[in-house]
């Protein structure tokens, strides 16, 4: 299999499943418990959390860990409730749902924007985004769920207030996130009922995820994986970019190379459908994901491309590949191999003529 | 839905997706049509063409294209097959419970993808009807 959907999630790393497996014998106890097998847990859940903390740059206190990156985001947006939410169309539906439901009318209290995209993995202007928010007295969140161990994270330097993350995005589990809380920055829990996270949010800590999640933060720390995307990842991303343009009739780049994640790529297939590409490819053994309509189970297709495309067409018509740290030279050879073919198919049963050469 | 099966779509869908039964491969004047008919819009994402050959007032031969996803493939493959041969009246009457049930079932909210073979096919013969 040539998995190429890791923007989606990430297979565990080995190290993952060492570490909660082990978790799952010793690390049993309610962490909140005065006991020794509880006080244990406790200690291996703020490992993690300083993991993390150093990782971006902040200080443990500011880290809680949520069930994933929705929560996280609906903890910030929820704090702001009532309060006029700026964003940016490029959300995710976490964020764009919530802000939608909760948003006043006011000057904006919160500006809510991801520091990288997931479906084209284009970066946003952030540090503009900031220093207009807090010079016009509001605060920041970015969701950076698709930029750890990507890039480089330094929140301080970013000047946020909020910073989402998850997992399952970096070989950790699904089902664990954090919130990062700048200290003295307004905060409403979204789960009341418990002292955890220091009354920040209820519910009995979630030990094992949050140990399997420490264990792929160690991994991103210990092989500073961010120098990885942005050279070997980023030249077999670029590879694939340019094999597509020179060997297939009708596509198109929705990814800017210069101006994204190095492991994102998305593309426009003229004239060829994108779950029927995503499909015949997935028999083939290769799996990537598409903003087309029909796949999301949704009438509408991807509001990212239609925000950046306009062009519901493209919109319809896009795959992305998202790579991770296990893809290889071979992986692309096996992609090229099949998908002129795919796309060559659909386009003479399509009902489009195919503009474009 | 499909629990056991390691694909979305039952085996019938993927078989339909996977080899495509009648489908116009490359440019229409490839196949000698009477009529054809035309549904749906590549804004939403799925567009389909039914080009039929009618002969004693029963569908001949049929072939189609699409713009579209897999049920929109399969659904489309599967009418062809059931339209084949059939007279004018009894071709229009096959409903899109027909196309889901020949194919094992469609996931719900896939069931709209199979209407639009349906429409198209509706509307080629009513446009064949015009013409005469």
């Amino acid at each position: 299999m040539v998995y190429l959907d890791y923007a989606a999630t990430s297979p565990l790393l080995p190290e993952a499943i060492e570490a909660m497996h082990e978790a799952e014998q010793k690390y049993f106890a309610n962490a909140s418990a005065l006991h020794t097998p509880g006080h244990l847990s406790m200690n291996k859940i703020e490992e993690a959390r300083e993991l993390l903390a150093k990782l971006i740059n902040a200080d443990p206190s500011e880290i809680i860990f949520t069930s994933g990156a929705s929560e996280s985001n609906n903890t910030v947006i929820r704090t702001f409730e009532g309060h006029k939410i700026l964003t940016s169309p490029l959300e995710h539906h976490s964020i764009i749902e919530a802000a939608r439901v909760l948003g006043g009318d006011e000057k904006p209290a919160l500006y809510s924007y991801m520091l990288a995209n997931n479906e084209i993995g284009e970066f946003l202007p952030i540090a503009d985004v900031a220093k207009k928010a807090h010079k016009e007295g509001g605060f920041v969140h970015s969701d950076l769920t698709q930029v750890l161990g990507k890039l480089p994270i330094d929140v301080k330097a970013l000047d946020l207030d909020y910073a989402t993350f998850s997992a399952h995005k970096i070989g950790g589990p699904i089902g664990v996130g954090a919130l990062y809380v700048k200290n003295g920055v307004p905060f409403k829990p979204l789960i009341l009922g418990g002292n955890q996270e220091k009354k920040r949010r209820g519910t009995t800590y979630n030990t094992v995820g949050i140990i399997g999640f420490g264990a792929a933060l160690k991994y991103l720390l210990d092989h500073k994986t961010w120098e990885i995307y942005d050279t070997r990842i980023r030249a077999l991303r670029d590879e694939l970019a340019k094999r597509i343009l020179k060997e297939i009739p009708g596509s198109s780049l929705n990814t800017d190379l210069k101006n994204s994640l190095p492991n994102i790529l998305n593309a426009s297939f003229e004239a060829a459908e994108g779950e029927s590409i995503q499909l015949y490819l997935d028999a083939e053994g290769i799996v990537v994901s598409t903003g087309s309509a029909c796949a999301s189970g949704d009438i509408k297709p991807s509001h990212v491309l239609m925000a950046k495309t306009g062009d519901a067409e493209v919109a319809h018509s896009s795959i992305r590949f998202s790579f991770g740290l296990d893809n290889t030279k071979e992986d692309i050879a096996k992609v090229m191999a099949v998908l002129p073919g795919t796309i060559d198919r659909l386009q003479k049963i399509s009902t489009i003529e195919r503009k474009t050469k | 839905m499909n629990e056991g099966q390691d694909w979305i779509y039952s085996d019938t869908v993927k078989d339909h997706f996977m080899n495509p039964r009648n489908f116009l491969f490359g440019d229409e004047s490839q196949f000698d049509f009477d009529a054809v008919g035309i549904v749906g819009n590549p804004i939403c994402g799925d567009q389909m063409k039914m080009y039929i050959k009618v002969k004693d007032d029963k569908i001949e031969d049929v072939r189609w294209k699409t713009y579209g996803c897999a049920s929109a493939i399969a659904s489309t493959s599967a009418l062809s097959e059931l339209a084949k041969g059939k007279t004018l009246d009894k071709a229009t009457q096959i409903s899109a419970k027909d196309i889901d049930d020949y194919l094992g079932n469609l996931p719900k909210h896939k069931f709209h993808c199979s209407v639009l073979g349906h429409q198209a096919l509706a509307d080629a013969v009513k446009n064949y009807r015009a013409q005469k």
